[in-house]
């Protein structure tokens, strides 16, 4: 099985960076980020993709089926099928050239995004 | 000069016998005399109301409504002269090509002509109007340069503009019975007539041309027209009467059954989306009008016309509205989906999105008369109105695409915030443009009026407005019509020499 392309740390120090800024502007607090920790899970390679967790779960809650294309019946191996080699920004560039959203709460999301918010929802 | 002539001064029994006769002042009516003025053909164009909105005249258009909810119907429309002009917003944006197409997945689609048909009475609409320079094809590099533009990804959505018709300056829009009045004073040729009612339309013997039209006063005076031509002016709903409401139980030009049957509008339903732009603030020319080479401009979001085709929607033009709040959900799902696509969102806000939407043309979505009468004696009318879900869908199809085309530009995103037909219709609102009860076909089986806008089966008889648009695009229609218009004077001018 191949990893994402960044180290999990790259990704944390990169990423929450990023999360910093964006969740300001929404107005979440950055030391909120540092309050939940979750159970090791044979998908935390999965998760690693996932720079706010919580904001992931909050969200997959919500989706109410898995998203359309390879994720249905194996939503993780989909998923890890799907980020196979690659960042998650082009998993999900690669969802919206195919026109592969869903809507969670009408939120158009990219299905790969919906699939790792469900998985880690359903994880929580 | 030829002063307004008021109808309640003209004794009783006056026949009247101009080569055109013009029933309607608004702006179809006034369109069409201003653009037969200085010809050889004698013009008088009759008016129910007078200068100024009078409660008598307006309770004329009482009548009664079912079905889906609308606007009552002496609340949309005003009659008197410059008609529903006198409370348009001065929205204007030309019919898109697909407009006229028949298309086999649209039941009733296609006019009998093309774009190219209309596109040559534009730029004089347009400044009938009075919209500025028509630069709703070429605004954008000129935009973005004033202010960068919304940037999303190529597809199905795409940003086009509306123009606003303005008197000068900033001041909005056009009423044409004010803007108007000395021209049409000042045209040889013309007369108009003012609180002169048609309550009916009387055929020759064979039914094969309009001999007579009965003219009525709300004082009781009673005149007669014997016109070689008739223009029905008066809106989509109000000819559609006239003719239900003349010449016995089947009406005029209702051989087969269709006038006012296909009624429709736009359906302006609020806050059907929320917009989030990653990068915050977006330039002003999306909330309100802006100027550009004296023209005013504001920007809408509208699906192409290849996702029109392949994926079976109709028109819409979304606007962007007022900020908004968001919840802790709403922040989550912002949050997961900038990161996702490894865009910014550190200065995102959001924003409320409004539209006007095209529906489906519907035989049953219809004007049919009552038994009740007016203080003229003509009988009411009911509006049934009908929407159907697909309307509703297709519009959330070109939504959901534009979604998808800012998240894939790494931009922003889209929430549809309406689902069940029951938040849709709760958020409902309409543009009072009234449309379809006099549809243009080539076959009388399938349309009122033909290419040239004369009613199947009787010479002498026209329809003006947008009551002849056979499928209704999501565009303002007073520009259009006044370009349709502006074609159906070339028409009569050749009919009438």
């Amino acid at each position: 099985m191949s990893g994402p392309r960044y180290s999990r740390r790259a990704v944390a120090v990169g990423g929450g960076i990023a999360v910093a800024l964006g969740l300001t502007a929404v107005g979440v607090t950055v030391p909120r980020l540092l309050h939940h920790r979750y159970r090791p899970s044979p998908n935390d390679d999965l998760f690693a993709y996932l720079v706010d967790r919580d904001a992931a779960v909050r969200v997959g809650k919500a989706v109410e089926m898995p998203p359309p294309n390879h994720l249905t019946f194996d939503l993780a191996g989909g998923l890890r099928k799907s980020l196979k080699g690659r960042t998650l920004a082009e998993a999900t560039h690669e969802d919206l050239a195919k026109g592969l959203v869903v809507e969670v709460k009408g939120w158009v999301l990219p299905a790969t995004v919906a699939g790792l918010a469900m998985l880690a929802a359903q994880e929580s | 000069m030829s002063p307004f002539i008021d109808a309640r001064t003209l004794p009783t029994g006056t026949v009247l016998e101009p080569d055109l006769a013009i029933i309607g002042g608004g702006p179809a009516g006034i369109t069409l005399a201003l653009a037969l003025a200085h010809t050889p053909i004698r013009v008088m164009l009759f008016e129910s109301g007078g200068l100024d909105f009078e409660t008598g005249t307006q309770a004329l258009y009482d009548g009664k409504n079912a079905g889906v909810k609308y606007l009552a119907l002496n609340a949309s429309r005003m009659r008197y002269l410059g008609g529903s002009s006198n409370h348009w917003g001065g929205w204007c944006r030309p019919l898109d090509a697909i407009d006229f197409e028949a298309r086999d997945w649209l039941p009733y689609s296609g006019w009998p002509f093309g774009l190219s048909e209309m596109a040559p009475w534009f730029k004089r609409a347009q400044a009938l109007v009075e919209a500025g320079s028509w630069i709703y094809d070429d605004a954008d590099a000129r935009m973005d340069a004033m202010a960068p533009m919304l940037k999303f990804a190529g597809g199905g959505a795409y940003t086009s503009w509306f123009q606003f018709s303005k008197t000068r300056d900033d001041v909005l829009p056009t009423h044409f019975g004010t803007r108007y009045a000395d021209d049409l004073k000042h045209i040889p040729n013309l007369k108009v007539f003012l609180h002169a009612n048609a309550v009916s339309l009387n055929l020759s013997g064979n039914a094969a041309t309009l001999d007579t039209i009965d003219g009525a006063t709300l004082t009781h005076k009673r005149f007669t027209v014997k016109p070689k031509a008739t223009v029905l002016a008066m809106g989509a709903v109000e000819n559609a009467r006239l003719m239900l409401a003349s010449g016995g139980a089947m009406g005029v030009g209702n051989q087969n059954g269709l006038v006012g049957r296909f009624f429709a509008d736009h359906p302006i339903p609020r806050d059907t989306a929320t917009l989030v732009h990653f990068a915050g603030e977006l330039p002003g020319y999306y909330f309100n009008g802006t100027q550009l080479d004296g023209a005013i401009l504001r920007a809408t979001i509208a699906p192409t016309e290849d996702f029109k085709r392949k994926q079976h929607v109709l028109g819409s033009l979304s606007t962007i509205e007022n900020p908004v709040e968001l919840n802790e959900f709403d922040k989550a799902a912002i949050v997961t989906a900038a990161l996702a696509v490894g865009a910014d969102a550190s200065n995102a806000k959001a924003f409320s999105v409004g539209c006007g939407l095209e529906l489906a043309p519907d035989p049953d979505r219809r004007l049919t008369l009552t038994d009740e009468r007016d203080a003229l004696g003509m009988q009411r009318l009911k509006l049934t109105n009908r929407v159907s879900d697909n309307d509703f869908a297709r519009y959330r199809a070109t939504m959901k695409e534009w979604g998808r085309q800012l998240l894939a530009a790494g931009t922003g995103m889209i929430r549809l915030n309406y689902d069940t037909r029951a938040e849709w219709e709760g958020a409902l609102d309409w543009g009072d443009h009234h449309l379809g009860t006099t549809r243009m076909h080539k076959d009388p089986q399938h349309g009122v009026v033909d290419a040239n806008q004369k009613v199947h089966g009787i010479a002498n008889l026209f329809v003006a407005g947008s009551g002849v648009f056979p499928t209704y695009s999501a565009s303002n229609p007073t520009l259009n019509l006044v370009a349709l218009t502006l074609r159906l004077a070339q028409h009569l001018r050749g009919v009438l020499k």
